[in-house]
C-alpha cells in the first residue's frame, strides 16, 4: 500500500500521503505544494469538486479537480 | 506595465522615508498597518496595476516615516502583478521593511523572508499569529531564528495589539544605526547561497525546523467551525444562516437607518430649501423684477446687448425681462430646482435617504466577512457548481464583492488565472449581479408591496445569473483554469482595521458614485420640471412600449433614460408612481438585467476592449426590455 502511486483526486479523505510528482504551477509551488509535502485530505466534494488540503499540518489549500489529478501521491498512513 | 505608468508612482517610490511592510498574503499585515499608523490612511492604485496598496503616515523617535502596506505576496517572483510591485518597492531604497512572518505557518513564510534578504534592505521581522501558534500546539524560539535570520524579530498578536511597541522600538534601533544584514554578509548560516527557489525551500525548512516545535493540541473552536464550514454539512446550512444574516443586515439594518433619516429629509431639509426657494422667487416676482428693470434701464451695456437680443425696441427688453423672471421661466426654474423631482429634493431623498444607508449597511456585514476569512470558504464549497457554469469556485469572491460596486470588482478580477475567466466574470457582473445601491431601491420598491416579492425577486436573479453564466461560457471563447486557494484561518476581524477598511470602502463610494449620482439627479430634475418628460412619454410610440409591451406607466421611461447613468436611478423615479404587483415586479425584472451604470462601461473598455463594453451595452438593454416585457405578457395572461 505504501508503495502504491495513485492521483491525488482519488484518495481518501482523512488520509495522509505524500505527493510524488506535481505539474509546474507557480501558485502550487509558492503554496508549499511540492514533490514530498505531506498533505492530508481534509476534505472533497461531490459533482467534481475541489480536493481539500491541509499541507504539512499546518494550513488548508483547495486545489481543483483538473489539477488534483495531476498531482500523484502516496499513502504514508490512514487515520 | 508600460513607461506611462511607471511615471505616475515614481512620486511613492521616489520618497526617501519609507518604511516597507510585507509579507505573505493572510498574516495580518493590514492590521499592523492599522496599529502603527493613524487614522489618515490613502489607499492608492498602483497604476498600471490593480495592486492597491496603504500609504500611513508612521512616527518613531519624533520622525515621521511612510508606511507602505505592500500587497501580499508568497515570494518575489515575479510571476504576478503583486509580486512585481512588491519587487519594485524593495529596489526602491526603502529605510526598513517589517517581514510580517504567520507564526502558524513558519517553513512557507520563511521563503518570503529569506527572499528579502537578498535586497540590501535592512529588516525587522515580526513573529504574528503567535495566539493561532500556541492553540496549535506550534511553539517557536524567536531568540534562535533571530540568529539564524541575522536579524530582530518581535513576536507579535497584532489584532491584540501585542509586541506593537516592542516592534516600534527595533525599528528606530535599527533606523538610527542603520545596520542590518542586508544582503549576503556571510555573518549567518542561512545565507542565500544561489537564487533557485528549490534552495530557498530546503532553507526556509531547514530554519523552521530548527526552531520551531509542534505538540499535538487539540483543535479549538474557532479552527474546527473554520474545517466544518468547509464541510457540505455543516457547511451549507452554515452558509444559508450567515446568508440571512447578512439579508437581515441590509434589508432590517438599512431600513432602520433610513427611517430617522427620510424623517430628516421629508421633514427638515426638503421644507426647507423649498421655503428658501419660493420666498426667493416670490421676492424676484415682485421686487426682484423692477430691480432688474432698472439695472437694464440705466446699463447701457446691458441695454443694447439686449436689445440687438430681443427685437430693438427698448420697451420689448423691458417687458420681456419681466417675464422672463416672472412667468414661464421662473415657474420652471422652480420646478427643477424644488420641485416633485427637483434637484434639491430627490437628490436627498434617493442618494441621502434611499441609497446611502443600504450601501452603508451592506458594507458593515460584507467587510466583516470579508475580514473573518469566511468569503473563501464559500468558494470552495461552491466550486463544484461553478464549474458547471463555467467558471472557479475563487471567482465567486468577486462576484460577492460586485453586490457592493461592480467597479471594484472588476478591477480585482484581475487576479484571475485565465482571460476567460476575467470576461466571464465582468459579463455576469455586468448582467446580473446588481449592486447594493440598486438593490437598496428595489427592497425599497418591492417591500413597499408584500413581502414575498423581495424573495420572488432574489430568486429571479439568481435564475438569470444562472443563465447569463451559461450562455456567457457558452459564447465566450478560452479555457479556465481550476482552482488552487489557500484558506486563511477563521478570525475575529479586529476592531480597527475594519472600522478603517469599511471608512476606505465608504469614502470610495461616495467619491466614485457623487458625480454619476448627482449627474443622474440633475438630469432627472431638468427632464421633469422642463416638461419635457412629459412630451417623451407623451409620444406615441414611447407610449405603445411603456404601457403595451412593458406594461408600465408612461412616466416610468424616465428610469429608462437614469438607468443608463446610474444602475440605482432606474429604480428610484418608480418609487412615487403608485405601480400595481406587477408593474413593480416587471420594473424590478428590468432594472435588474438593465445596463450597469456609465463607469462601469468606462472600467469595461478600459479593462478590456471597447467592443466588449459594446456588446454588454447593447446585450443588457435589449434583454432587459425583452425579458421585462415578456415577464409583463405572462403575467397579464393570469
Amino acid at each position: 500500500m505504501k508503495s502504491e502511486t495513485i492521483n491525488l483526486y482519488k484518495t481518501n479523505k482523512n488520509s495522509i500521503f505524500r505527493i510524488v510528482s506535481v505539474p509546474r504551477i507557480e501558485l502550487l509551488e509558492s503554496l508549499g505544494l511540492r514533490v514530498g509535502t505531506l498533505v492530508e485530505v481534509q476534505n472533497r466534494y461531490a459533482l467534481g469538486g475541489p480536493v481539500l488540503l491541509r499541507v504539512e499540518e499546518r494550513y488548508s489549500v483547495a486545489v481543483g479537480k483538473d489539477i488534483a489529478a495531476q498531482i500523484a501521491v502516496t499513502e504514508v498512513e490512514s487515520a | 506595465m508600460s513607461c506611462h505608468d511607471i511615471k505616475l508612482d515614481e512620486k511613492v517610490l521616489a520618497k526617501p522615508n519609507k518604511i516597507l511592510l510585507m509579507g505573505n498574503p493572510n498574516v495580518g499585515k493590514s492590521v499592523f498597518f492599522t496599529q502603527l499608523t493613524g487614522i489618515n490612511a490613502v489607499s492608492s492604485n498602483f497604476s498600471g496595476t490593480t495592486v492597491t496598496f496603504l500609504e500611513g503616515k508612521l512616527s518613531l523617535g519624533g520622525m515621521d516615516y511612510t508606511l507602505i502596506d505592500v500587497p501580499g505576496t508568497y515570494s518575489l517572483a515575479p510571476t504576478s502583478e503583486a509580486e512585481a510591485v512588491a519587487t519594485r518597492f524593495m529596489e526602491s531604497g526603502a529605510l526598513v521593511v517589517i517581514c510580517v512572518l504567520d507564526a502558524s505557518n513558519l517553513e512557507r513564510n520563511l521563503r518570503l523572508a529569506l527572499e528579502l534578504r537578498k535586497f540590501d534592505v535592512p529588516v525587522v521581522y515580526t513573529l504574528n499569529l503567535m495566539d493561532v501558534a500556541s492553540r496549535r500546539g506550534i511553539t517557536i524560539n524567536a531568540a534562535l531564528l533571530s540568529q539564524e535570520l541575522g536579524a530582530p524579530v518581535v513576536e507579535t498578536v497584532a489584532v491584540k495589539k501585542q509586541g506593537i511597541a516592542e516592534l516600534c522600538a527595533q525599528l528606530e534601533k535599527v533606523l538610527s544605526d542603520g545596520e542590518s544584514c542586508g544582503a549576503s554578509c556571510g555573518k549567518c548560516s542561512s545565507c542565500p547561497k544561489s537564487g533557485t527557489s528549490d534552495d530557498s525551500w530546503l532553507t526556509a525548512k531547514e530554519i523552521a525546523r530548527r526552531v520551531s516545535k509542534k505538540s499535538d493540541e487539540k483543535p479549538k473552536f474557532v479552527d474546527k467551525l473554520g474545517d466544518a464550514m468547509m464541510k457540505p454539512w455543516p457547511g451549507l446550512p452554515i452558509m444559508l444562516g450567515v446568508f440571512a444574516l447578512l439579508i437581515v443586515v441590509v434589508v432590517f439594518g438599512g431600513r432602520m437607518m433610513r427611517m430617522p433619516l427620510i424623517m430628516l429629509v421629508d421633514g427638515a431639509i426638503v421644507p426647507f430649501f423649498r421655503n428658501i426657494f419660493e420666498s426667493l422667487f416670490a421676492w424676484i416676482a415682485s421686487d426682484g423684477a423692477t430691480l432688474g428693470y432698472r439695472y437694464l434701464f440705466y446699463d447701457g451695456g446691458f441695454q443694447t446687448g439686449y436689445r440687438m437680443l430681443v427685437d430693438g425696441s427698448f420697451q420689448s427688453v423691458a417687458y420681456y425681462t419681466y417675464n422672463y423672471y416672472s412667468g414661464g421661466f421662473s415657474s420652471i426654474l422652480l420646478n427643477v430646482l424644488i420641485g416633485e423631482y427637483g434637484i434639491f429634493v430627490i437628490s436627498f431623498q434617493w442618494i441621502i435617504a434611499l441609497i446611502l444607508p443600504y450601501v452603508f449597511a451592506f458594507y458593515l456585514a460584507i467587510t466583516f466577512l470579508e475580514d473573518s476569512g469566511y468569503l473563501p470558504r464559500i468558494s470552495v464549497l461552491f466550486d463544484n457548481l461553478m464549474r458547471k457554469l463555467g467558471v472557479q469556485g475563487g471567482s465567486l469572491i468577486h462576484m460577492f464583492l460586485a453586490l457592493g460596486c461592480a467597479i471594484p470588482a472588476i478591477i480585482g478580477s484581475r487576479t484571475a488565472t485565465t482571460k476567460k475567466e476575467r470576461l466571464m466574470i465582468a459579463t455576469i457582473i455586468c448582467f446580473a449581479v446588481p449592486c447594493i445601491s440598486q438593490i437598496g431601491a428595489l427592497i425599497a420598491l418591492m417591500g413597499a408591496f408584500s413581502w414575498w416579492m423581495t424573495p420572488l425577486m432574489a430568486m429571479f436573479a439568481i435564475l438569470f445569473f444562472i443563465i447569463v453564466a451559461l450562455l456567457a461560457s457558452k459564447f465566450i471563447k478560452g479555457k479556465v483554469d481550476p482552482l488552487i486557494l489557500e484558506v486563511p484561518n477563521l478570525l475575529m476581524p479586529n476592531p480597527r482595521a475594519y472600522l478603517r477598511k469599511l471608512a476606505i470602502r465608504m469614502k470610495h463610494f461616495l467619491k466614485d458614485a457623487e458625480v454619476p449620482m448627482l449627474a443622474a439627479v440633475f438630469i432627472a430634475a431638468i427632464l421633469a420640471g422642463t416638461g419635457v418628460l412629459n412630451a417623451i412619454a407623451n409620444q406615441p410610440q414611447v407610449q405603445q412600449f411603456m404601457t403595451g409591451w412593458l406594461g408600465l406607466p408612461a412616466e416610468g421611461v424616465v428610469s429608462l433614460i437614469l438607468g443608463i447613468v446610474r444602475r440605482e436611478m432606474s429604480v428610484a423615479p418608480l418609487l412615487a408612481l403608485n405601480l400595481t404587483y406587477i408593474q413593480a415586479f416587471v420594473a424590478g425584472v428590468v432594472s435588474l438585467m438593465y445596463l450597469p451604470c456609465l463607469s462601469v462601461f468606462g472600467i469595461v473598455a478600459k479593462e478590456f476592449k471597447i467592443k466588449t463594453a459594446i456588446i454588454i451595452f447593447i446585450g443588457t438593454i435589449v434583454s432587459a426590455l425583452f425579458i421585462g416585457g415578456l415577464v409583463n405578457q405572462i403575467a397579464n395572461l393570469f
